[in-house]
This record gives structure tokens, sequence and C-alpha cells, in this order.
């Protein structure tokens, strides 16, 4: 993720975005307040999936600033040394992808684990007995089965954008494969036939673990999650199925970067020496649900007793890579991705500029592989309804399998030719997007909405009047989320009671660049 | 080769007097008095030792503080940037050769050493017994046969085809966890071994033997997937998570001694350790970068105290009593006279078998279904 955008910290109630952009550098004091930088303190590029451990922190004597990151965003940072001198040390849910890339090996020095979780699938207790696997061993195997036939929905993590969605990518490729060594890409190719009957199945997807199991305990929607053991145990009512043919485990390595000077070694020393003390190890157990990374400590009554089979992961990038590309462009439900795009006369200059800069970014501008993955993907349909006095003529792009290059050079070619003008139909515009929603409603994509503007509605139909439009929806309907990003001179308030209405999100994006946080918000389309 | 070693060990300790009586004056007190800080960079699996606090007093006691950074040793050989450290002791000799020839060092400590073991599981030891890998030594120690290994491996093998299986029913390969060998010492004194196997009972020493010898080996590497960098992380996850991740690794033997000789719970009944058949010994040498760092060599070979501390962490010395004894009074399961033990090719031809299995990763183009005792 960039570091210039700062995700609002959504502390919204129930829109509840917990992830935090790059450059959210809060301390290990909890609540907000950034530990200054300074020589006794030991800087740290972060997954959002430690966030819950930082508070904890403040007891270990070590002065800790956290900088949190998405993990494929971070890795690749850090392969390319844009972490040397500006970070100590490096903690994302697993090193494994990392180690992948070219060059990233040299940068890394000591790996302290700190805990584990497995990635699982979570299902509402009663539809773990209505499918007969309650108390009993049950295999990737008959989950993909049942996924086939309809018998559960579930949401899972985007695998391009999160931990928890690529290793149970990993996981479920590496079962269904019926391979007994490491996945090659031949065998990936092999199996994605059976990856698309399993992901069948998914009905929710997000950009972050945490903000997937937030939203599955708000809206429900689907019967269940895949999202760590840790994430999982956390939510009521769900029974977990441990898959008895394996799964692939996080296991949370704090890791020193070799550019560290000698003062940050000895930080790093003394934190992750604290961070293994039996009493710690327990008091990460029973407050995160994470497994204990040293033998002294036991693990609690909640993991259950049955033996977990680690499945082998990829040696090679190129399999890993291969893997996320044949989930977003064969194995995935595909999506329908709408844009409403401010293009008032406020937008004119810069503003415009970085918005067109944004969209042909997602036309595969951006070669890096977090860029690559969050490219419009091939049989995504791609909706762009721009906005100002009045909505503009909605505009539809759909890429084909295998050869999506012409229709990205389309998009590219729309973007290019935005022009500003006028004044500002947010919820026109909005309704607009729910409409064409709703006039393809039955079709099998997973719908989603971006709202972007630079400012307060100044036409057409005020806020209230699209909350009742929306309210008045039918229930599938309702289902399609909005992620707004804040940009410019955005209502701040207003946006967030979109993001609550409709159980989307805010992406802030008035410190940066538009690009960062469309990015961002690929992981939730 | 036992007696070989005996011979290296006393050529060693032998140096070791020389520097010793050179180094002997105790100068080491910082300017303000307080114990003078030198940093090494050493093989994961000895950081235990390092930070434990009595090491750390019995080295305070001759005016030292020393700090470790932990690294693969062949990332110590090779990639590391060594300037900022006192000494490198990387958990080999091959390794601790190629630093001390690059940077032109004169005299180097092998302080201790350790042979090459598995840990497992009674019930996988038991399944691999019934597949004919795993036999008793007949000297109160278990085997397992390298060579059987290698004919089961290269068949594609899985836990569930084994005949009789209902103890580890998993659709795993049969395939011994190691660490990373582009990185860590353990995987490539395990190469060592399998290399000699391989390359028909004799040790590599050509290279159209490394060619031949690292193609037929290296599916036992690649076909384990993502592999950890350094030894202490899968001997980790072999206390922790138990056989489903890991049903057997290769390991030092001290690593499982150290956890016996605690007593500390973490090596749970029904844990094994076995031998290789045949095995290497893994010769934990420090290569001095400063006199500071000779000092730590030094130390760490002459000092009673420090070599006691030593064996706790299941290290053999040369003084075997301490370690004896422990294995004694703890009931160990350690094998008191290794009788099947071979020497690791050189560094060159060593670093040359990895080199070949490295492009082999790069490549894609694993040989799958290649006999690695086809190589004769």
């Amino acid at each position: 993720m960039s570091r210039r955008t700062a995700r609002l910290a959504a502390a919204l109630a129930l829109v509840g975005v917990t992830t935090a952009l790059a450059a959210c550098s809060t301390g290990a004091g909890g609540s907000g307040d950034p530990v200054e930088d300074g020589p006794d303190v030991l800087r740290v590029l972060a997954g959002s999936e430690v966030k819950d451990l930082e508070p904890m922190l403040r007891q270990s004597g070590v002065k800790v600033r956290i900088s949190y990151t998405g993990t494929l965003d971070g890795a690749e940072q850090v392969a390319r040394g844009d972490a040397d001198g500006s970070y100590d040390a490096i903690w994302f849910s697993s090193n494994r992808y990392l180690s992948l890339i070219d060059g990233a090996k040299g940068r890394l020095s000591t790996e302290t684990k700190i805990m584990s979780s497995p990635v699982l699938l979570g299902l509402r207790t009663a539809k773990v007995k209505e499918l007969g696997w309650e108390g009993k061993p049950v295999s990737w195997e008959q989950i993909a089965n049942a996924a086939r036939q309809g018998r559960f929905t579930f949401g899972m993590s985007n695998p391009a954008s999160s931990n928890s969605g690529f290793s149970a990518l990993v996981g479920v490729a590496a079962a269904l494969s019926d391979a007994g060594e490491a996945l090659s890409p031949e065998q990936v190719t092999a199996v994605t036939p059976r990856l698309k009957e399993f992901f069948s199945a998914q009905r929710l997807t997000s950009g972050s673990s945490g903000w997937l199991a937030e939203a599955y305990a708000r809206d429900g929607g689907v019967d269940g999650l895949v999202n760590y053991e840790s994430v999982l145990l956390g939510v009521k009512g769900l029974s977990l199925v441990y898959p008895s043919d394996g799964v692939v485990t996080a296991d949370y390595p704090l890791t020193l970067l070799a550019s560290a000077t000698t003062d940050k070694r000895e930080l790093y020393g003394r934190l992750t020496a604290w961070l293994r003390t039996p009493d710690t190890q327990r008091r990460i157990m029973t407050t995160t649900h994470r497994r204990p990374a040293v033998p002294e400590v036991r693990p609690g009554p909640e993991f259950g007793t049955a033996p977990l089979l680690e499945l082998p992961f990829p040696n090679r990038r190129s399999t890993a890579d291969g893997l996320i590309t044949a989930y977003l462009d064969e194995a995935r439900v595909p999506s329908r991705a709408l844009f409403v795009l401010d293009t008032s006369g406020s937008m004119q200059g810069d503003r415009i500029e970085n918005l067109r800069r944004a969209l042909v970014t997602l036309t595969g501008a951006d070669t890096s592989a977090s860029g690559t993955f969050s490219r419009f993907r091939d049989r995504e349909n791609v909706i762009m309804i721009p906005f100002s006095g009045s909505v503009g003529q909605p505009r539809s792009f759909t890429l084909p399998e295998g050869n999506p290059r012409p229709v990205l050079d389309e998009i590219r070619a729309y973007a290019q030719g935005l022009r500003t003008e006028g004044g500002t139909a947010i919820f026109e515009g909005l309704r607009t997007a729910y409409q064409q929603a709703a006039a393809t409603a039955n079709d099998g994509r997973y719908t989603s909405v971006v709202l972007m503007t630079d400012g307060e509605n100044t036409d057409g139909i005020s806020y209230d009047d699209f909350a009742a439009f929306y309210r008045a929806l039918p229930e599938g309907q309702r289902r399609t989320r909005t992620f707004v990003v804040l940009f410019g001179d955005s209502d701040v308030e207003e946006m967030r009671q979109i993001a609550t209405l409709t159980g989307g999100a805010v992406f802030d994006a008035r410190g940066g660049s538009l690009a960062a946080a469309f990015k961002e918000i690929r992981g939730y389309q | 080769m036992k007696r070989s070693i005996g011979v290296a060990l006393a050529l060693l300790l032998g140096a070791v007097v020389v520097v010793a009586v050179v180094l002997g004056n105790r100068n080491g007190e910082g300017a303000g008095g307080g114990p003078v800080a030198v940093r090494g960079v050493i093989g994961s699996e000895k950081k235990p030792f390092f930070d434990d606090p009595l090491v750390r007093a019995a080295f305070a006691k001759h005016g030292l503080r020393v700090e470790v950074d932990t690294a693969g040793s062949r990332q110590i050989a090779t990639e590391v940037k060594l300037d900022g450290y006192a000494f490198a002791f990387p958990s080999s000799l091959p390794a601790a050769e190629k630093i001390r020839k690059d940077r032109g060092v004169a005299t180097v400590f092998s302080p201790f050493y350790s042979p090459m073991a598995i840990a497992t599981f009674q019930p996988i030891a038991d399944l691999l017994t019934g597949a004919g890998l795993v036999r008793d030594s007949g000297r109160g120690y278990q085997v397992f046969d390298v060579a059987k290994y290698l004919d089961l491996a290269a068949k594609g093998t899985r836990w569930d085809k084994l005949p009789g299986n209902t103890a580890y029913p998993a659709r795993k390969r049969v395939l011994l966890t190691t660490t990373d060998v582009r990185t860590s010492n353990s995987a490539a004194m395990y190469l060592a071994i399998t290399s000699y196997v391989a390359n028909g009972e004799d040790v590599v020493n050509n290279t159209g033997q490394v060619t031949k010898v690292a193609r037929s080996v290296a599916p036992i590497f690649l076909d384990q997937g993502y592999s950890q960098a350094s030894s202490e992380a899968p001997f980790d996850d072999y206390l922790v998570m138990g056989s489903g991740k890991t049903p057997m690794v290769m390991i030092y033997e001290a690593q499982y001694l150290s956890r016996v000789f605690a007593g500390d719970g973490s090596i749970k009944p029904g844990m094994r350790l076995l031998y290789p058949s045949p095995t290497v010994l893994s010769k934990h040498t420090l290569v001095p970068l400063t006199a500071d760092g000779s000092k730590v060599g030094q130390l760490l070979t002459e000092d009673p105290e420090l070599r006691n501390l030593a064996a706790r962490y299941g290290f053999r010395t040369a003084d075997p009593a301490a370690f004896n004894g422990l294995v004694a009074k703890h009931g160990a399961p350690a094998a008191r006279d290794l009788v099947d033990v071979v020497e690791p090719p050189t560094y060159e031809h060593l670093e040359g078998l990895i080199s070949n299995i490295d492009r082999l990763y790069a490549s894609g183009a694993v040989p799958q279904q290649e006999s690695p005792r086809g190589v004769r």
C-alpha cells in the first residue's frame, strides 16, 4: 500500500474497518498515540494481522513504532530494499511469500516465531450439523464437494491482498491436487477446475481478514468464513472445521532486517526474548487465540485435539503467483465493479489527473506483483458511472477470459478521456449504480460499488433520499456494498454514513494518491 | 573415521593453545569499566546457548558481553556483511573454512561438535521400522537407513501408502523435513550425507560427480516445498506443533539433547531421536575477525565453565566427561559410539552441490522420477 494513503481509522461503529494503510504509525503506547522515532525505538513494518498485539507490547520495556501495510505490498517493499533504513524489523503473519521473491532473503536477518494460527473453515454450528460434519474428520475434498453442490456459502479474504486468503488458496489447491509434494505450475493448472468448484460457494471477499470477520458478524449473509483459527474463535456461533488432509499455518515471524544497526538489533533481541517468555506466550494465547510458539506453554483446550497436518507450501514464486492468477482469472466468482466517479468542476486540474492515473493503474500500468493482481481481471465486468451536476452515461466493459488486453486498453482510453464540468450530484450517481446493479442482479457476479468524490453533494437527491431508496431495495440488492474514497474536500460524515448504510468501508486518499486507495479497494471487490 | 576426528581435534586444540598464550592477558575491560561488547553472527541453533544468563555471566567474568545475530551458515559464508562483527560462528567446518580463506584469518576454533540426527515420534519410527528404514544398531540407539530412505523417496511414496499405516495416514510424501539447503548448514550436512550415499558410498570429490549427484538428490529438497531458513525453526515446529507439521526432521543432536538435559518438559513421551546411517559431524567452528572475537573462541574452547555449559546445550566438546555425565544422569538417548560417520565434501564441492540444487529451484526443472541411487 502506498505510504501516503492513510485510511481513515474507520472507527465507524458499524463499518468498523480495522486494517490500516501504511504510514498509519502508532506506538505500542496504545490507542493511537504514535511513538516518536528515536535511537531507542524499534521501527517495525507489519501486517494488519498483528495489530491486536500492539497494546501488549507496551509491557515489553522496548519502545516499538509500528507501521502497517498489506502483506504483498510489504513483501515487495522489503524485497526491493525500500524498508532498509526506514525500518529495523518486519512482522507479518508469514515470511513464506516474501522469501520466494528474488533478493528478499539477503535483506532478512534473524527470524523469531511468536505464535501460530492455522487457516481453517468456520461454519455456523447448525450448518455443520446439517452437513453431517459434527465431530467427524472432514477433508477439503468433502468441503469442495459440498461447495460445488451449493450446500453452504462462505467468505474469504482476497489471496492477493491478505495472507489468510493466500494460505487458504495454497491449502485447498494442495489438498485437492492430490499431490504429496509441493505444487508445481503444472499441478496448479490441473487443479484449477477443482478450485473453481470450491470457490463457487464464496459469497464474500475482503482485503483483510479482520474486516471479513467484522462484516460477517455484522451482516451474516454467508454460512461461514475461511480465516485464521484465532479470528474464527473470536466469532460467536461458528464451529471450526479442521480439514483432515491438512492446513497452512501462519507463524508470525518477527524478523530483523539485515540493514538494522547494532542498537536496534539489541532492541529486537530484547523484544523477541520477552515475547517468547512463557508468561507473554500465555497472555498472547488467552487474549488473541493464537497458539503458543514455545513448547513450555501447552495449547489451551479451545484449539481442540485434532492433529493438524501441515500442507507443503510452494517453493517457487512462479507457482505462488500462478495460483493467485488462477484464482483471480478462473476460479473465483467473477466480479462486477461499479465506479461512481466525481467529474465535477472542482475536480479540474490535478484532481482529475489523479483520478485518470488511478484508473489507468488498474488497467495494468502498475507492473509490480501487487499492481498486477489488483488490475481489472479476466471475466470481470467494470461499469464506469461519471457524474457532475447530473449523471453521465454509464459505460460497461467486460474483460474476456484469456485476452483482456484490448478491453484494458479501452478502459484506459476511457479514463484518459474523463472531462470535468458543473456540480456534484453524488447520490444521483450512487443511485444509478444500484439501478445498474439491479438490472443485472441475477448473473451470479460478486457486485460492489466504489464511490469517489472530492466535495459535497450540490445537485439532485439528498443522502436521505438515497438511504430511503436503498432501504427499499430487495435484500439481495442491498448486499452490494459501497466503498467510499475520501478525496479533496469530501463530506466525511456523509461518506461514512454511506459506508455504514451499505456495509462498505471508508478509504482516505486526501493525503495522497487515489491509485493507492483504489488498489486497496480492489481487495474488497 | 572417529580416529581422524580425534586427530583433527587434537591439532585444533594445539593451535588454540598457541593463540591462548598470545591472547592470554586479560585486558577486556571497557573504557567505563564495564564488559566489552562483542558481536558475532552465528548459526541459529547456538542462540539459546549465547542467550543463557550463565553463559553471559561466564563471559562477563572475562570482561566480555557477547551479542549474537543469527543467520544460516551458508549465508554467513557468502552473503552476510561481516565487517561489523567480531566473529563468525557457522555450524560446520566447510563454511568456516570459506570464511577463513576469504578473510585471511590464521586460526579458527572448533570448540564443539554435534552429529546430525533425526527427531521423530514413536508411531512414525514404528512405521519406518515396518518399512525397513529404521533398525536397532545393537549399541543402544536406533539408526535410520539413508540408502533405503532414498529408494523410498525416489518412488514418491506417501505416508498413507505405507503398508498397515493407521497411525499417520497423511497424504503427503515421506520426506525428511530439512531447512533450506541454500541457506542453512543442517540441510547442507544432510546433503553431505545423502550425496555420499548417492555417490555410491563415497565422498563427492570431483565436479563430474557434483553435477550427477546434485540432480539425483535434488528432489528430496525441492519436493518438500517451502523450507525454513535456519535450523532452530523446524525443530521448534517439531516440539510445538508435533507430527502434523513435522513427522521427522533433520537436526543437530545437540538441539534434542539440550532439551532433554534442560528437563523443561518439551521432549514429551513418544518423541524419539534417531541417527542417520551414515551420519556426519557438524563441527561448529568460530572464525575470529577481531582480537575480541579470538578471545571468545579461546574461552569457548578453553574455559572449563563454558565447556560444561556447552555440554548442557547438548554439544560434544574436547572433554567428553561433562557430556557423558549429563547423558547418564538424564538417561538421554544419545549414541555413545557412532560408527557410521562420514566426512562432508570439501567446501568447494559442497558449494557445487548446493549451487546445482539452487539452479534447479530457479528453473523449476526438477527431475521427479530419477532414482537417487541410480548414480554410481
